[in-house]
């Protein structure tokens, strides 16, 4: 019942379809007996717990697998409360510490230690160590990675970690030099293409190779996103041909409908409707910056080539702020309401 | 000479129905006025206000001289001529107009003298005689003044009696000679009927102004200078008249709108100095009446104009103009629109500086509008009703030069005079009184004295005086100058009166067991509750009545402690007693037995806080069954803390005096002291405060320390420096930032200022004008028109964005990590004043609350539920909580939520199971919906109830696999040692609570139950499967098998059914 995604992803190294090089790199590593500390970075949807996970299972046998959640309280220095989810195996925990936010230096500090300080109890394990996997690693704050670094070497011998990020921009250079940089490259289209093959091979859906090639393009290399692209359209049409449109998610159609708007008309009164629109993209979680990015280039597709220039630089311009400041509807309406300047001064510029 | 002048100005007056009309109307003028005077007060105050600015300057001169011949028994003649025949009443307005021209020429000087030498009466039948002789000089000058006048006076001939009458008088001579004027003098008259019509715009004005000034300049730079030619010969006046011919369109101009009454037009008349005329020249007329399609246009023309003008060019010249001292005395003013160079406040200011009065709303009784761009339409409804007149800026500076000291000789300033006299008798009646009170005092203190050592009053006599003056009086003024009967008090009479009643019949009502409400209703109530603004004599008041009625008083206030405890055992003591004085007396006195009563005055009743617990609970009980009379006093009448009053007592509101009624008192005090305040300075001082006497009464106590005079300016300062401090509401802040006179060139707030406006209210001024400020119509957008101004709206919109955009990267130093306070001002400046200094104009709608603080926490709750389904869905999916939200979502949503609308119930199993396989959970359902957008958004979502229904009752009474463990399952950390609660703990309760949770959360272990309740995937018979169970295997359920295919590890999943637990067990 669960959805492609989920159903096929692969269980073990060997059965990865990509990547080849990298898939035996990680085994060979796994048989080592010397398993470093682990960065793995990539962007979404290239395979990077896939890859941990078959790893995993590479290092403990199929006891990893068996995993469930916990919920562990921790408490603040000032007396908060904090609940915390970890999934976990006998040989393995997986957190990502950016769930409490701005606390997530005291998971870290409490939590490794905690794992770090005991030593594996289960005598017919293939490891002496347990492995700590840190999801969203390029989220945590300044202050628990420091927190992190010494832990690293301090209980080397009965922990190793695993961190995972989208880019190791965020993630702070002591930290960078005692991990092994894996880098997990998005599939390349034709990988996507062969996956989505054989996924409806699997489901025995009819094939339609120009629109696995058309869901390639438009995932964006992002090969999770491909194939709920593709169940998607399978599940919501009878007849599935080349041509068959891809439906877009309901945040990205408010969004090219937004731009619409924007480009429709420019004025004082249309900003404030805009306003509304940022507001419900937002509080939908929309992250900003996919907004901010997302509607730029819903823009730049129907303005003059002349103008791009000038709204990627406004747009690269406030992605920026918004990571510097608070308030994100500020930025990303002070980037509509320039926008609209540009556009408009532009449009003038003309006809006059 | 005499003679000639009237001929002279006879001949005017025929010529130009102006010229002959002006000595009749001058003399009627003055009959007029005397006779409203003798007859109606009001209507002189009428009179006064409309016609004041022109007349004001003439009337210096006439109003002496005329009231005179009045009393010389002229008035009678006037009243006859007056009956006999209208139109002579109506041929004075509009020689109004001349006979200001004529003082410019400073005619008028001459004529008054005549009019002294010759009874009025005669005087003036002669003139109208000699004005049909019209000299052929004047034609020109006259005729111009005609034409304006003609048309000018049209339009309110319509709407005014007065103007009818004048019509009607110079129906005769005047139509003729506008008949005839045009052709005599066409191209003058053309040009000034132009101007006329047209001179509603500033240019027009402006242009007379100019004109005007030089003339006078020369001829008289001042009005003090004009009035001495006055006194000079007519040749100088018919000079006046030829050079000054654009003057006196001006002034005819003027003249036609004050003639509107018979009365004003008299006092125009007299206002022969140039002053006015100037004025009237000064003025920017913009006249909607008597031409009926001109002026229609012609007004709305002007203002659009006016607007534009204003804009631009005018803002650097704003300098105030220096005038004679209450110049402006008696005159009123109305401000509306944004001025050239003056903020609206600083206009008012000038106004009141000089004497006169500034009102909000324009009505009959407005003798000027000042009027600037972006003028209100109401204001213009009204201007146009009325016929009142508008002056622009610089015609308010014009009459600050020209009047002379205390508005002249004007009909207005001699009114005010008058009353003001009228008022200094008064106080120095009251002052009598109450240096006669002191000496009474002083004497009976004198004779107590010198009872004790001799006894005789001789003494006392001779003593009194040397012992007053000898000692210093240390008393604080507020004791010294209390009231000491009930007349004294300023304001609420009515309130007081009430109080009186009450506290009178109480013994009465006691006996009647309080049944029978009397009169005010006050006969149910034992105690009354006075409530009010501080300063207003609340306290004063209920002392004052208690004294009257003879009771002793019983006072408590925020100095002593009111426990419920104290409050209950300190006032039995005093309930059920009497006063010793009843009983006994000093030595030599006797014994007055109605002091025997009390009462209680409870003073200062909300200030009953931490430290008086259950107090004011307490109080209202007493207040219900008290066995004396009780007077309870507070400021805040509406505070919850409060509550318990209500029905209780009988509520006596007291309201903050007006400045008419303190405004007497303060000048008996100033008097009494030597100390030397013009009315405006204390009117200034009482509006700074709020009509706060005791404050005011401080001031001036303060003044007398090292000064006997307050000169306006230094008033001002005083009364800013002791301001209260007001904090302002979200909305007021944002709506004072945004209005359109906050940033205008003429604008005198400085930065400092608009930056004290975002302290107001720190955390919401930002955002509230980040909520509004595209809800504004851009003043700097205002010069454009079509594209181009909504391009500058653009731009205007995008600087402010983009400036809100850097306030909120200061934001982040101040409340991010590096918390740099300091930077607070800075943030001001980019998050809240920059921003409006782009957008600032009219709000074309009310001020918004803030949306981002709903939007925000609404955020909060979708994000908390996007990282419970994300939690939920963790063992089969990988991604991140982004990653589910915008790309598993759409498709969770099309498989959970659209099948079940389309397929309807048959769907639910198959959606349950799927639930189930990604362990997602009913709330989870709901809160997928939530959080659809767009085309999945909410409200699109339409579920058939039958649906609806099944799904639930299908969803409840399966089982469904559970991914984790409850907290309270696992070994939880180590508590940390339970600090003991310091101060702080103490104080923040939400901290406390969190601790004990905490307790409750690691007692839980032992107490299972307890926490099952709270589990929201656990029915309470059921504990045992919550606790974990997942190590069986034979519970696996028939879907965790079916998973089994892909999913290996699901059987180790703690999976919880209700059918199962048995089986646990």
């Amino acid at each position: 019942m669960a959805l492609l995604v989920d159903k096929l992803r692969p269980r073990s190294l060997d059965a990865l379809s990509y990547h080849p090089e990298l898939s035996a790199r990680l085994k060979s590593l796994a048989q080592s007996g010397d398993f470093p500390h682990l960065l793995m970075y990539g962007p979404s949807g290239a395979g990077k717990k896939t890859r941990t996970i078959a790893t995993l299972k590479e290092l403990y046998g199929s006891g990893v697998e068996k995993i469930k959640i916990d919920a562990r309280v921790f408490q603040t220095t000032s007396n908060r409360k904090l609940e915390f989810n970890i999934v976990s195996s006998v040989y393995h925990l997986e957190i990502t510490p950016s769930d409490v936010g701005n606390y997530d230096r005291v998971v870290v500090q409490e939590l490794l230690k905690e794992i770090a300080q005991t030593q594996q109890v289960d005598l017919t394990a293939k490891q002496r160590f347990k492995v700590v996997v840190i999801n969203e690693a390029d989220h945590l704050t300044r202050d628990a990675q420091a927190a992190l670094r010494r832990t690293m070497e301090k209980y080397s011998p009965n922990l190793r970690l695993i961190l995972l990020a989208n880019s190791t921009s965020n993630i702070i250079a002591p930290i960078r030099s005692r991990t092994l940089l894996v880098r997990v490259a998005a599939p390349s289209e034709e990988d996507i293409c062969s996956v989505l093959k054989s996924a409806g091979k699997k489901e025995g859906w009819p094939e339609a190779s120009g629109l696995n090639q058309r869901i390639a393009k438009e995932s964006g290399r992002n090969l999770r996103r491909a194939l709920l692209m593709f169940e998607a359209i399978y599940a919501q049409n009878e007849k599935v041909t080349d041509n068959t449109p891809i439906p877009p998610p309901d945040w990205e159609a408010l969004i090219a409908l937004t731009a619409e708007e924007i480009l429709a008309e420019r004025s004082p009164a249309r900003l404030l409707q805009v306003r509304a629109r940022l507001y419900d993209l937002l509080t939908h979680c929309i992250p900003p910056t996919t907004i901010l990015k997302t509607l730029t280039f819903k823009l730049i597709a129907k303005v003059d080539d002349a103008l791009k220039p000038d709204v990627i630089r406004w747009s690269a311009f406030y992605e920026h702020r918004i990571t510097q400041g608070s308030k994100v509807i500020f930025h990303l309406e002070a980037f509509v309401a320039k926008f609209m300047r540009i556009y408009e001064s532009y449009l003038m510029g003309m006809e006059f | 000479m005499p003679a000639d002048i009237r001929s002279f100005f006879g001949g005017k007056s025929s010529q130009g129905s102006n010229a002959s009309p002006a000595k009749p109307a001058a003399k009627k003028e003055e009959p007029s006025t005397r006779k409203k005077r003798t007859r109606k007060v009001v209507d002189d105050s009428d009179d006064e206000e409309v016609v004041a600015t022109k007349t004001a300057s003439p009337r210096v001169k006439a109003p002496s001289k005329p009231k005179p011949e009045v009393s010389k028994g002229e008035p009678t003649s006037t009243s006859d001529y007056f009956a006999s025949s209208k139109k002579r009443g109506r041929p004075p307005k509009e020689s109004k107009p001349q006979p200001a021209a004529a003082d410019d020429l400073e005619p008028k000087p001459s004529p008054k003298p005549k009019k002294p030498t010759v009874t009025e009466q005669p005087v003036k039948r002669p003139q109208r005689g000699s004005t049909k002789k019209a000299t052929a000089i004047l034609d020109d000058e006259e005729l111009g003044d005609d034409d304006i006048f003609a048309t000018e006076y049209k339009k309110p001939g319509k709407g005014d009696d007065d103007y009818v009458e004048e019509e009607d008088k110079d129906g005769d001579s005047d139509f003729e000679e506008l008949a005839v004027k045009p052709a005599s003098a066409a191209p003058g008259r053309q040009g000034r009927r132009k101007q006329a019509p047209v001179s509603d715009s500033d240019e027009d004005v402006v242009m007379e102004d100019l004109p005007k000034r030089p003339s006078r300049a020369t001829k008289s730079a001042t009005s003090q200078p004009a009035r001495k030619r006055k006194s000079e010969v007519l040749d100088k006046d018919e000079d006046h008249e030829s050079k000054s011919s654009p003057k006196k369109g001006a002034q005819a101009k003027a003249a036609p709108r004050t003639p509107k009454k018979p009365r004003a037009s008299a006092k125009v008349d007299r206002p022969e100095s140039k002053e006015i005329q100037d004025i009237f020249d000064s003025i920017p007329t913009v006249r909607p009446p008597s031409p009926p399609p001109d002026t229609g246009e012609k007004k709305k023309f002007n203002f659009a104009a006016q607007a534009q003008r204003s804009t631009g060019p005018a803002a650097g010249s704003a300098e105030l103009p220096v005038g004679a001292e209450n110049c402006l005395a008696g005159l009123s003013f109305v401000f509306t629109g944004v001025l050239d160079t003056l903020g609206r406040d600083e206009g008012q200011v000038l106004v009141k500086k000089y004497g006169g009065k500034v009102t909000g709303a324009p009505s009959s009784k407005t003798s000027y509008v000042v009027l600037g761009a972006d003028a209100g339409p109401k204001k213009l409804a009204t201007i146009k009703q009325h016929n009142l007149k508008t002056i622009n800026e610089e015609g308010l500076f014009e009459l600050i030069r020209r009047l002379p000291a205390n508005g002249g000789d004007g009909k207005a300033a001699e009114q005010h005079e008058a009353k003001k006299k009228a008022e200094e008798e008064k106080i120095r009646a009251m002052a009598a009184e109450i240096d006669r009170e002191e000496k009474r005092k002083a004497a009976a203190a004198a004779a107590k004295r010198n009872d004790t050592p001799s006894g005789p009053q001789p003494p006392s006599s001779s003593q009194p005086p040397s012992s007053q003056s000898a000692k210093i009086d240390d008393r604080l003024w507020t004791t010294k100058y209390a009231p000491t009967s009930l007349n004294m008090i300023c304001g609420n009479k009515g309130v007081v009166e009430k109080l009186q009643n009450w506290l009178r019949d109480w013994h009465k009502n006691a006996k009647a067991g309080f049944n029978k409400p009397g009169k005010e209703g006050s006969g149910l109530y034992r105690s009354v509750m006075i409530h009010g603004p501080p300063g207003i004599g609340k306290t004063t008041a209920a002392h004052l009545v208690a004294k009257l009625e003879g009771y002793d008083v019983v006072e408590t206030n925020a100095s002593d402690t009111r426990s419920k405890k104290l409050v209950e055992n300190g006032l039995l003591g005093v309930l059920d007693t009497t006063s010793l004085q009843g009983y006994f007396s000093g030595v030599g006195k006797k014994v007055e037995s109605e002091k025997k009563n009390l009462v209680l005055i409870m003073d200062e009743v909300d200030g009953m806080s931490a430290g008086d617990r259950g107090g004011v609970g307490a109080l209202a009980a007493i207040a219900k069954k008290t066995h004396i009379p009780l007077i309870l006093i507070c400021n805040e009448r509406r505070l919850p803390k409060m509550k318990p009053f209500d029905h209780v007592s009988f509520e006596l509101p007291f309201r903050r005096p007006t400045a008419e009624q303190i405004r007497a008192r303060l000048s008996t005090i100033c008097f009494r002291e030597g100390l030397k305040i013009p009315p405006q300075v204390l009117d200034s001082l009482i509006e700074g405060t709020n009509a706060d006497i005791r404050q005011v009464i401080n001031m001036l106590s303060t003044v007398k320390l090292d000064q006997t005079n307050l000169n306006y300016e230094k008033g001002r300062e005083m009364s800013k420096a002791w301001e209260k401090h007001i904090v302002l509401k979200p909305w007021d802040i944002v709506g004072k930032i945004l209005s359109a006179q906050m940033f205008s060139p003429s604008s005198k707030t400085t930065l400092n200022e608009k930056i004290e406006l975002y302290f107001n209210d720190h955390e919401f001024s930002p955002l509230m004008l980040q909520e509004n400020y595209l809800k504004t119509k851009p003043v700097l957008a205002g010069g454009y028109q079509g594209r181009e101004q909504k391009l500058k709206q653009l731009e205007l919109a995008d600087n402010a964005a983009s400036s809100i955009s850097d306030g909120d990267l200061v934001d982040r130093m101040i409340h991010g990590s590096q918390q740099q306070w300091s930077l607070m001002p800075t943030h001001a400046v980019f998050s809240f004043v920059r921003p409006a200094s782009f957008a600032y104009g009219n709000m074309m709608e009310r001020p918004g609350f803030t949306s981002w603080l709903g939007q925000n926490s609404k955020q909060g709750k979708l994000w908390r539920y996007t990282k419970e389904i994300q939690g939920h869905m963790r063992l089969r999916a990988s991604g991140d909580r982004d990653e589910i939200r915008q790309q598993y979502m759409p498709l969770l949503w099309d498989r959970l939520v659209r099948r079940l609308m389309v397929e309807g119930k048959d769907s639910v199993d198959d959606v349950i199971d799927f639930m189930d396989s990604y362990f997602l959970t009913r709330e989870d359902w709901d809160a997928l919906v939530e959080l659809g957008l767009g085309p999945m958004d909410e409200s699109n979502v339409k579920l058939q109830t039958q649906t609806k229904a099944a799904f639930t009752r299908i969803y409840n009474q399966r089982s469904h696999p559970l991914p984790f463990i409850k907290a309270s399952s696992v070994a939880v950390p180590k508590k940390m040692p339970k600090e003991k609660p310091d101060l702080e703990d103490a104080i923040e309760e939400s901290d406390e609570e969190e601790v004990l949770e905490d307790d409750s959360k690691n007692n839980d272990e032992s107490e299972e139950e307890l926490d099952l309740k709270k589990d929201k995937y656990v029915r309470v018979p059921k504990k045992a499967a919550a606790s974990k169970g997942g190590a069986s295997k034979g519970r696996k359920t028939k879907k965790a098998a079916a998973n089994d295919d892909f999913i290996d590890d699901e059987e180790e999943k703690p999976k919880k059914s209700r059918a199962r637990k048995p089986k646990a067990k």
